[in-house]
């Protein structure tokens, strides 16, 4: 009898184990909020899913000013449900909720998934919307895929390593435009007693940064057509050796403790001057602002070499907003993706999340950082995010880290990424 | 219906409630995961095409996997060891004491009440900011070590933190099994003249032993499934040091090539493997306490 309970017992601690990881079950989950018949001009819900809960606040506001401006012009009694997940659990969220069948009407993606969520059919095309004539033509390509435009840019970077401009002028430096330049001011500034480099490695997204522009900045100047080629399998991660020099440069120079620093704290402590420059985009700028409202923030272009055509500015379109063809307030949720571009309220709005202007209909003066950036841009020395499979780019973060506490060589890690590179390449194929 | 017939139905209806949530919610879908499994389904595709057991074989080639479930093992190794020693200790010493044993029960039992992210962040805390403080402002410079950072440590932090989580509810079942030892049996053996560390393993331990099956049984059966503590203190790095199975069939699913098909394959070849440990183990227990 005992016995029998026992198995039982030990029955469902078994069963209990299998769950981890297998819950694609479609049909079940799905509890679609069902909308309101449309003769009552009274109440209708919008779900909206976002990734980044550092704007919270600014957002709220804005959804709250959408509310009450549907009350107004449309009569409909408008409650807007906005979810923000962590950033680091979002696309898991969001993914579960797609296959699900329990969709947010709009929900915001990075724009380099745009082809791959379009092709299973979980984005609404915006091209006749009044917002696509509003953003600008290089901001529009890169939301843009099968001649549709698929999502509403909301964050675009032109984005480089961060530096204390107050610790430079103190040093007597200039942002360096190559590598001899950049081994000089780290020379000066350990010297003058500055830990050169922020290291905040425990995220694997933050050491990734390091690889993003360091490949990119080879293939604006030097290999153009290296990611084309990898695609086709038929380039290598060898051919960027070279990057590894500026790797070992910022590594060997940074601050003690990486891999217990995480990206926000690490933010706080460059903001505290512990270090004089941080491999980090401009998005960091809000925790670095707030810890310290008197930092003197400058962006530079991070050179790879000794040539300058490869000192140039990353461009990207990381955030944009889509809107879900299944949601059964198309016409809200439409409205919703026009007001984020909306002429007069749009503008507080990038201007508090101190997002960058991206159509014509911004006229703010964006932070001085900001346009430290847009000089470069404005220069013609800037290129687009290169778009490498997510697999490759969560690889080179792991990677980055295992370089850091010595556990892989420059080698192995070079044919570890040749590796994963095929492998995505075959499983998207 | 035959008497014993009858017991077995009640009890069979005491479990229900139990079973049809288990039923329902874990093996229907370990089940039909099992199909998903043979397919290569991206978790976002309405269709997707059937593989076959391609997917079983391509994790026998699978490096990280492996690594993983080796490190998973070394995990369950120690924490089987570590967290029932740790357990069966606190619970003899709370059982020996006179007064307060309410209040020690509740404190040693409170870490099991938080939820595990939340003990990982906190703990988290204490590893990246407590000890480097301690170990900069009071000269405790044996705590100065990469606690997150270097794979020979943190799988000793996430040793201590899980353990700190787990003991309290081992300690809970030890305890029930200590107050079920009868205490003449003790207090004959005393008068016969063992000492009390005799009577500890002649006597207490043998009359517990069912106890140590069913924590034996769980700790190897969470340990296996080890994720939340990782996830939260290491994210299963640097690199894939930390990784266990559950992490790494959690990154192929939600990361990276989102891989379902293929995530679902790894896990359904987890739960063989616990489940032919986990019967081995059973099966070597009990017959140990049917010998008494």
């Amino acid at each position: 009898m005992k016995k029998l309970f026992a198995l039982l017992l030990a029955l469902c601690m078994v069963f209990a184990l299998a769950a981890c990881g297998e819950e694609p079950a479609p049909e079940e989950t799905g509890a679609p909020s069902t909308g309101e018949p449309s003769g009552e001009p009274v109440e209708a819900e919008l779900n909206i899913m976002m990734s980044f809960p550092q704007f919270m606040d600014q957002w709220e506001t804005y959804c709250d000013q959408f509310e009450q401006k549907m009350l107004e012009e449309e009569n409909i009694k408008l409650t807007i449900n906005l979810e923000m997940p962590s950033s680091g659990d979002y696309e898991s969220v969001l993914q579960t909720r797609l296959t699900g069948d329990d969709a947010p009407d709009l929900f915001t993606l990075h724009s380099n998934n745009i082809a791959t969520y379009y092709e299973a059919g979980h984005l609404t095309d915006l091209s006749n919307e009044p917002l696509a004539e509003k953003i600008y033509e290089n901001v529009a390509d890169m939301v843009t895929y099968d001649g549709k435009l698929l999502a509403v840019p909301i964050e675009s970077q032109a984005w480089g390593p961060l530096y204390n401009k107050a610790i430079f002028e103190e040093c007597g430096l200039e942002p360096p435009e190559t590598l001899d330049e950049l081994r000089n001011v780290v020379e000066v500034l350990e010297e003058n007693g500055y830990t050169p480099f922020m290291l905040a490695f425990q995220e694997q997204w933050v050491p990734q940064l390091i690889t993003a522009l360091t490949l990119g900045g080879e293939v604006s100047g030097n290999l153009t057509d290296w990611v084309e080629r990898m695609n086709a399998g038929e380039g290598s991660y060898t051919e960027m050796a070279e990057i590894f020099e500026v790797i070992d440069l910022i590594m060997e120079h940074g601050t003690d403790r990486a891999m217990e620093t995480g990206a926000e704290a690490g933010a706080a402590a460059f903001a505290n001057g512990e270090a004089a420059m941080f491999v980090q985009g401009t998005w960091a700028s809000g925790t670095i602002m707030s810890t310290n409202p008197d930092m003197e923030l400058g962006v530079f272009a991070l050179p790879v070499n000794n040539d300058v055509g490869c000192t140039n500015i990353n461009l990207s379109v990381s955030t944009t907003l889509a809107v879900h063809p299944s949601s059964d307030q198309m016409d809200l949720a439409l409205k919703f993706a026009n007001y984020v571009l909306d002429d007069e309220d749009s503008n507080a709005l990038f201007e508090a999340c101190s997002f960058n202007p991206l159509a014509t209909c911004h006229t703010f003066e964006p932070a001085s950082w900001v346009a430290d950036a847009n000089v470069y841009v404005e220069a013609g020395r800037s290129y687009k995010d290169l778009v490498l499979p997510t697999a490759v780019t969560d690889e080179q973060g792991r990677l980055l880290q295992e370089y850091y506490v010595g556990s892989v060589t420059a080698d192995e890690m070079m044919a570890r990424l040749d590796e994963v590179y095929a492998q995505a390449v075959s499983a998207a194929a | 219906m035959s008497k014993s017939k009858r017991t077995n139905l009640t009890l069979l209806l005491f479990c229900a409630p139990a079973l049809i949530v288990y039923l329902v919610f874990k093996l229907i879908p370990a089940i039909s995961g099992i199909g998903y499994a043979m397919t290569d389904w991206n978790g976002l595709s309405k269709d997707f095409d059937f593989v076959f057991l391609d997917n079983f074989i391509e994790v026998f080639s699978d490096k990280y996997f492996w690594q993983s479930v080796w490190f998973t093992f070394k995990y369950v190794a120690v924490m089987v060891v570590v967290a029932n020693v740790v357990a069966l200790l606190l619970a003899v010493a709370i059982e020996s004491r006179r007064h307060g044993k309410g209040i020690y029960r509740t404190i040693y039992y409170m870490p099991n009440m938080i939820s595990m992210v939340i003990g990982g962040y906190m703990w988290m805390f204490i590893f990246t900011q407590v000890l480097y403080y301690m170990a900069d402002n009071w000269g405790f410079t044996f705590l100065d070590h990469s606690w997150i950072g270097d794979p020979r440590f943190s799988f000793w932090a996430i040793v201590i933190v899980s353990t700190w989580s787990m003991v309290g509810y081992l300690m809970i079942i030890y305890l029930a099994a200590l107050q079920g030892v009868p205490a003449d049996l003790i207090e004959a053996a005393e008068l016969a003249g063992a000492n009390s560390r005799q009577c500890f393993f002649k006597i207490t331990l043998p009359m517990i032993l069912p106890a140590l099956t069913i924590c034996v049984f769980w700790t190897l059966n969470s340990g296996f499934q080890v994720f939340d503590v990782i996830y939260s203190l290491t994210g299963g790095g640097p690199g894939r040091a930390t990784q266990s199975v559950a992490m790494n069939i959690y990154e192929e699913a939600f990361r990276g090539n989102i891989r379902y098909g293929y995530a679902t394959a790894k896990s359904t070849i987890l739960f063989l493997i616990v489940m032919v440990i986990t019967l081995i183990q059973l099966r070597v227990m009990k017959s140990r306490e049917e010998e008494l």
